[in-house]
This record gives structure tokens, sequence and C-alpha cells, in this order.
């Protein structure tokens, strides 16, 4: 949506400069890596420098190796998991500080706080709450009766424990984008529905989720490429331990291609991942398009569901929602 | 609706006591000494455990290793990065609102996505090339290298995030501009960054949040001068037994900027700035 500007053709070159900058932070940062790590994943590209064409062996290889596998799997599983999670938490949250009447804007702070630390921090934080000899958690499984949880020695404990580690930091930020939104909301179709006498459920239901899907579909798209990308976290509860069973994408390219120095395999993982990255946004942003286009329906019924309702409203004289819904 | 707000505070009530009890166990374990917290938890100050300021004394002291440094290597890249990407982004995003673009098939709408596109791309992607780059232009390990590639994070997001504010106000403000005489560049300058000053400090702190946070690029990119804050408190991470008293003193150190930026964010979400692209 360029605002249109006359001008002489001549006086426009500067415009170009402007935009270059960015363009060729672009080529520098995002083109160029890319392309070279495309590159790489095709040859046997080690850290000392040698390297030599071979197709896509290094491919061929990542799809047979199971701790790949393993990686890739609890990648999608933890984006799954901990979006989902953190959207129903956030979109509850959201909706009771809606509601709350006294010292709104100190819970909206408090809620904020976790996402405040530092990823690495919020790791080792939970890794000492998990702790299994000197952990809060623990000691509190302990008081009430329940057995113990080996949390970083197997697979289930150790993936819920990082699923709750990153559902503490990251539900503030759904909460963030939703409770704008719930905001930023017409109230006139809301109290019209009241109004008709609709039940919370349903007001719920038919009307509030509805036109909060855009930014429902905004934050999950948000979170979720993000989410993909997870590693801080996971590097310092469980080190991707026991053995690979808690690993990501991420932290297995970092471990095969930095610390084993198999640039060329590390490049393939990492390629995988791009691959999935880009077929998850796509089809986000494809559900994106159509909230809004859905969106914008609602709307209109809502304007006419007001409409109908404004007319109902002149038999009832005394209403004290008159004034409020006009 | 009135037996509803009993369950509705109780729901919020453990939710904050979730979201705020690591923070408090992060507090009080910066104040204790190893034996009390290697002997199981403990959890009130002066009934529980005597608090001391030993994980304070070593890190602003001797045994602290390099933290000061670390701690300003932090501000500086972030706060260098973040500037460079929010003023390049600013004209960038200037030229993307004001004027007609086209690049082969590519207009402003394309290539704005463009941009902003690079935000989907897990890092662990570009760094591994990256970082064969950095050795052979020698940036491993310098401040540059590292401003470079905080501000290449960055731009994408202050970009797509200023186009909206940039677009939002009108050009006859310029047009009354050009005819006082100013000339272009004063313009942008003197009336229209004034104007989107509240979108332009909202692109900063964002920008220092997600490059104070970083992790992946400080521990591809560096390994001693330009190692930043999370990388110093990984190495307290020793193998048998963590320093944790020191990690959580330090954590909260690390504390302090983002709060800053999220409760300065939080007022401009108050005030509705940032929604435009969100509804």
């Amino acid at each position: 949506m360029a605002a249109p500007q006359s001008r002489a053709a001549g006086g426009q070159w500067h415009k170009h400069l402007l935009l270059s900058p960015p363009l060729a932070f672009f080529a520098a940062f995002a083109l160029f890596p890319l392309g070279f790590t495309i590159y790489v994943s095709l040859s046997n590209w080690s850290i000392t420098g040698e390297h030599r064409f071979i197709g896509f062996g290094n491919y061929a290889t990542i799809l047979a190796s199971d701790t790949f596998r393993q990686s890739f799997l609890n990648t999608v599983i933890f984006a799954v998991v901990t979006v989902l999670l953190q959207y129903v938490l956030g979109l509850t949250l959201a909706l009771l500080v809606y509601r709350s009447t006294r010292g709104q804007s100190a819970l909206r702070l408090l809620l904020l706080v976790p996402m405040m630390f530092t990823p690495v921090v919020v790791g080792f934080v939970w890794k000492t709450m998990f702790d299994p000899s000197y952990g809060p958690i623990s000691w509190l499984f302990d008081l009430v009766g329940l057995p113990q949880v080996p949390w970083f020695s197997e697979q289930l404990p150790a993936m819920t424990a990082i699923v709750i580690a990153d559902v503490w930091q990251w539900t503030p930020f759904m909460f963030l984008i939703l409770f704008a939104a719930l905001r930023s909301l017409p109230t006139a179709p809301l109290e019209a529905a009241m109004v008709d006498g609709a039940s919370g459920r349903r007001l719920l239901f038919d009307h509030l989720l509805p036109m909060l899907l855009p930014a429902s579909m905004t934050a999950i798209l948000l979170r979720s490429i993000e989410a993909f990308k997870l590693f801080d976290v996971v590097y310092l509860m469980t080190g991707g331990g026991p053995g690979v069973k808690t690993s990501t994408v991420t932290l297995s390219a970092y471990f095969t291609g930095l610390r084993s120095g198999d640039l060329g395999t590390a490049a393939a993982m990492t390629t995988m991942l791009l691959i999935v990255v880009l077929i998850a946004t796509l089809v986000l942003l494809r559900l994106l398009i159509w909230a809004g286009r859905r969106r914008s329906r609602t709307d209109d019924a809502a304007l006419q569901v007001e409409r109908d309702d404004v007319a109902d409203l002149t038999d009832t004289v005394d209403s004290p929602v008159t004034t409020e819904v006009r | 609706m009135r037996t509803a707000g009993w369950g509705r505070r109780a729901v919020l009530f453990v939710w904050v006591l979730f979201a705020l009890f690591p923070v408090y166990w992060t507090l009080i374990t910066a104040f204790k000494q190893q034996v009390d917290i290697y002997d199981g938890p403990r959890f009130i100050p002066f009934v529980d455990f005597e608090p001391t300021l030993q994980a304070w004394r070593t890190l602003f002291g001797d045994g602290g290793g390099d933290f000061l440094g670390k701690f300003a290597n932090s501000v500086v890249f972030s706060g260098v990065s973040s500037l460079l990407a929010v003023i390049l982004g600013g004209f960038a995003a200037y030229g993307l609102a004001r004027y007609r673009y086209k690049y082969g098939p590519y207009r402003n709408d394309d290539l704005s996505f463009l941009i902003v596109s690079q935000r989907i791309m897990p890092p662990i992607v570009s760094v591994l090339a990256l970082y064969v780059v950095f050795v052979n232009l020698r940036l491993l390990d310098t401040a540059f290298g590292m401003i470079l590639a905080y501000t290449a994070m960055n731009l994408p997001l202050t970009v797509y995030l200023l186009r909206t504010f940039f677009e939002a106000i009108p050009v006859e403000v310029e047009h009354a501009a050009a005819l006082d005489g100013y000339p272009q560049w004063q313009r942008l300058l003197r009336v229209v960054f004034p104007l989107a000053a509240p979108g332009l400090a909202a692109a900063f702190l964002l920008s220092f949040f997600f490059a104070w946070n970083d992790f992946l690029f400080s521990l591809m990119l560096t390994f001693n001068d330009a190692q930043t804050l999370p990388l110093y408190i990984t190495s307290l991470n020793a193998q048998s037994q963590p320093l944790w008293w020191l990690i959580s003193a330090v954590g909260l150190v690390a504390l302090v900027p983002p709060a800053i930026v999220t409760v300065v964010l939080d007022r401009f979400m108050a005030r509705q700035v940032l929604i435009g692209g969100m509804r």
C-alpha cells in the first residue's frame, strides 16, 4: 500500500538508498547463509574445511538415524503441545483478567514477569525447581505423598519438565496479545447478545471466540515460529538427555556441527527443519487469512444483530443498557 | 455470575502462584550459601536459612571472573544493534510507506514480506553458515561481528513494525514542511521521525529484548572477548555442582533491562499503539 505521491521521476533515486541497508542485510545474513547451508548439506564439509560434493548422502544418513528422527519428532511434539497449552492458558487468563475490575493493571504486570526472564536463566531456574534431591517440586511431592518422579532420567518426565518451563515463560506472551485484542473489541455486539439473554458459555463460543480469531491466529503463528527454534531451555535443563530422548533439531544440529565438526550433516538437519517450519507457517498463514475473512463476516452479522436488538429495545424503554448499545 | 467470581479468583490465584514462585525461588537462592541449597529446599529467609551477600560479593568482587565485562558486552551489543536496527529500519520503513517500489516482480508489500520472512527462518539454519563466514572474515568473537549479527536479527522486525507507523502519518504534514522550505532529509528527521517517536521507541525496546535474550548466536560466534551475559551464566554451570547462588544473582541482574522494557511496552499496549498490526 504505497501512498501515491507525485514527484518528478528523476528525484526518486534516494528511495533505493532508503531500502538498501535492510536488503543488504537480507542478502548477507539470510539469502547467502541459506544458499550456503543448502550447498554444505550436499557436501561432506567438516569443520576443518575439507569438503567434496556428495549429493543427498547426508539426507539419507539423517533420515535413517534414530537420533535425528527422535529430535525431529520431539521438536514437533514440543511445538504443538507448548503452543496449544500456552494458547488455552493465555486465553483463559486474558478472559479472567479482562473481567477483573480491581487491580487490573497490577495483575497484568505480575502475569508478565516470567516473560522478562532471559531464556538461559529460565532453564537454570526450572532445573533447580525439578531437582530430585534439593528441588521444591520433589519436596512438595513428598509433602502430599505423591511418588517421586525421576524428572531428568526418563523421557516422559523430562519432556514434561521442559514443557512446563516453556509454558511458564511464554503463556504471558499469549496473554499479552489476547488481552490487548480483547480490549480492542467493539463492546456493542456483546452487550446486544447479553440483552438477548445469551448465557456466559454461548457468549464465549458464539461471539467472543469468533471475534478473537484473527488475534488468536496471529499469536499462535508467532509462537509456533519461535517454538520450532526451541534450544536454550532444553540445552540447559537436560542437554537433550537422557541420551538424546529430549533433543530437538536445533540441539542435534549444534552438537553435530560444532561439537563433532560434521557441518554437512548438521546443515542437512537444519534444512529439514526449515522445510517443516515453512510448511507450518504457510498453513498457519492460510488459516490467518481465513480467520480474517471470517471475522469480517461475523462483524457484519453482529452489526445486523445489533440493529435488530435496537429495534427490540425500543419496546423496553426502561432498560439501562439502551444508552450503552447506541 | 456471582458464584463464578470465586472460581475466577481461585484460578487467577493458582496461576499467579505458579508464575511467581520460581521468581521468589531465584530471589532467595541468590542470598543462600552452598549448604542452604544442597541440603534440601529451604524457603523462608531468617527462619529456614540465614541470608548472605556471598554471591553478590563474589560477583562484584574478585571471584566473579569477568562478570562486569560480559554485562557491558550485553548492554553495548544490544543497545548499539537495536539503535542501528531502528535507524536503518526506520529509513526503509519510511521508504516503503511513501514511495512505490518495483524490483522485478517485487512491489512494496512483497518487499515488506520478504524482509519480515527472515524471522521465520530458524537461526540455526543461518548460524552454521555465519560461523564459517565469520571465521574467514575474522569476525569471530568480535564486538563488530556480534553487533552486525544482532542488527540483522532485528531489522526485519523494525521495518515491519515502523511501516505501519509511517503509513499512519498523513502526507500533508510533510507537504506543509516542504512548503516551509525544509529539504527532504530534514523533513524526515525533524517532522516524520518525531511524529513516529512512540513507534521508534517500541521498535527499539523490542529489538533490545531479542538481542539481550539471544543465546545461540553468542554460543556459536563468540568464545571469550565478545561473550555476553547468557554465556557467562552457562559458564557457572560447573559439571558436578552448579553455582546456583551465583547463577540466581546474575539471573536477577539480567532481569532488569527486560523488566524495564516490559513495563514501558505495557504502557504502549495500554494505549493501543502496537495493536494496529494485530487486529
